[in-house]
């Protein structure tokens, strides 16, 4: 049963899952480039690691796009049905949920698995200055479950109803529009930073995405 | 007698625009069941209640003698479906929407869907969305009767199909029923079509059921007659669902539950038989429908 179900979704995701994948195994080399220690004069240990921080700000951003992506296209099929397969299939829906929720997580072990690799290749290619270490597991580790924190919110977000979806975004939008007619109209009141500062600061659900992402660090 | 659906009390409201206030419904076991009704009548909502796609708002419904929704998976790894719509993902073959069903059906007879895979003509590494209306009703009937299901829901399943195409879904169909004895509910506004295969006929509309018997009775209870010299006001054996005047001589009756020694009631009140005039099913469905749309709506009473 979940093999038809993985097939069926790789189908629909395939395209984001091969370049996803391409894109988590080449980013950290490209993160230590011109620290190649093929190369005469290597990076001083500052200069690589601003590089290397540079760098880091798309890992989170690949994290969340693959996340996203893929959500959608795991439920693309379900929706342009309307659900009418997917509720007539003989199984409780909660295990329908799980099935479709676990292919979507098998499809993203493979762009996790290409940053491991492109990591630990990129750290052992690359001239580490002393006092700097390669961190390729601890950056995959991380990669991996902002992936899974992403994958998991779009899916639930996904999952929802069109009207569920207009619900969330109305919210959004309404609370951005509340901030923008607060500021023209001089009042002071500030809804964004404490709202930011619950889903992005610990123990925040997307306090993964922020901070340092490091392939080298001290 | 068991029944393969028994619905009963069932209400449903979908937003303002409709409902369904109170549905008795039963489906006898075995039986091929044509359920009609014009479009926007509440077939397929019906149909999506009974297979636990919708919740009702009150009411029973059991499904091969399990409550529904309750005991959803169960009773549909039992029920075959082809819907309205194909809703298959389009992006998979013949092939792939094949083995993706049979994973999810311990019944499923790979030996049989070959042959149907054959016999249907399908081409099994064509993409479910690049096939033909036809093509798709086909591969949606293989499915569901590969399965080999104790009930078959079909809704609509022949809807604007070509005739050669009709014909073989039907015929397998009714193969199948021939073969095993199972249940058909089959929804249809193609009377014609239903008169062929059907023994029980349920007809809906306005979200209410207008009639639900035997075909045979169905189709010769209702006649038109041409009466003279009928009182104003009768007491008569039968339904009388309308009474129209042809000019001053005679009247145009139309009414259900007919038998033919109901004659004698005309003498008994001084009336004249004139005409008995059969109606096909689908001039019996027209009518049916044009009377109980001018009644108060109490399916009770043209029952």
């Amino acid at each position: 049963m979940f093999r038809v179900v993985l097939y069926a979704q790789w189908k629909w995701s395939r395209l984001v899952v091969t370049l996803g994948t391409i894109a988590a195994f080449i980013l950290p080399a490209l993160s230590v480039q011109g620290a190649s220690r093929d190369v005469g004069s290597p990076l001083k240990a500052g200069e690589l690691l601003s590089l290397v921080q540079s760098w880091g700000v798309l890992y989170p951003v690949l994290a969340a796009a693959l996340g996203l992506l893929v959500a959608i296209a795991t439920w693309a099929p379900d929706h342009r049905g309307r659900h009418v397969h997917a509720l007539s299939l003989p199984l409780p829906r909660w295990r329908y949920v799980l099935l479709r929720f676990g292919a979507g997580v098998v499809l993203l072990a493979a762009p996790a698995v290409a940053l491991l690799a492109g990591a630990v290749l990129a750290t052992h290619l690359a001239a580490i200055p002393p006092g700097l270490e390669g961190y390729p597991v601890a950056l995959t580790i991380r990669f991996a479950l902002a992936v899974l924190v992403a994958y998991a919110v779009f899916f639930a977000i996904s999952a929802g109803t069109t009207r569920t979806a207009g619900a969330i975004l109305t919210v959004i939008g309404g609370l951005i529009l509340v901030q923008v007619l607060a500021s023209a109209a001089d009042v002071h009141l500030d809804l964004l930073t404490p709202v930011q500062s619950i889903l992005l600061n610990w123990p925040g659900p997307l306090a993964i995405f922020t901070g340092r992402w490091m392939l080298i660090d001290v | 007698m068991t029944h393969a659906i028994d619905i009963r009390g069932l209400h449903y409201r979908a937003g303002r625009s409709f409902e369904i206030p109170s549905l008795d419904l039963r489906v006898p076991t075995g039986a091929i069941y044509g359920f009609l009704g014009p479009n926007g009548s509440g077939k397929t909502t019906t149909i999506r209640l009974v297979l636990g796609l919708l919740r009702p708002r009150a009411g029973d419904i059991r499904v091969l003698d399990r409550p529904m929704p309750r005991q959803a998976a169960d009773v549909l790894a039992r029920v075959g479906y082809v819907p309205e719509q194909p809703h298959l993902d389009p992006t998979l073959t013949v092939r792939e929407a094949m083995r993706f069903q049979a994973a999810f059906y311990p019944t499923w007879d790979h030996a049989w869907a070959e042959e149907l895979l054959v016999a249907f003509e399908l081409d099994e590494r064509r993409l479910f969305g690049k096939l033909s209306k036809g093509q798709k009703g086909k591969l949606m009937m293989l499915l569901a009767l590969a399965q080999r299901p104790e009930l078959l829901v079909l809704d609509e399943p022949t809807d604007g199909l070509d005739p050669v195409v009709r014909r073989d879904m039907l015929a397998a169909l009714i193969d199948y029923v021939s073969e095993g004895g199972a249940t058909v509910f089959i929804s249809s506004h193609l009377v014609h079509e239903l008169e062929r295969m059907c023994d029980w006929i349920g007809v809906m509309d306005q979200g209410r059921l207008v009639t639900e018997l035997p075909m045979e009775r169905f189709k010769n209870g209702i006649k038109r007659l041409v009466v003279s010299g009928a009182p104003p006001a009768v007491a008569a054996p039968f339904s009388l669902l309308s009474r129209e005047r042809n000019g001053a001589a005679t009247e145009t009756w139309l009414v259900r539950g007919w038998e033919p020694e109901m004659h004698a009631f005309f003498d008994s009140v001084g009336a004249s038989l004139q005409r008995v005039i059969d109606l096909d099913l689908e001039d019996g469905f027209v009518e049916l429908l044009r009377t109980f749309r001018t009644l108060p709506p109490r399916p009770e009473e043209v029952r």
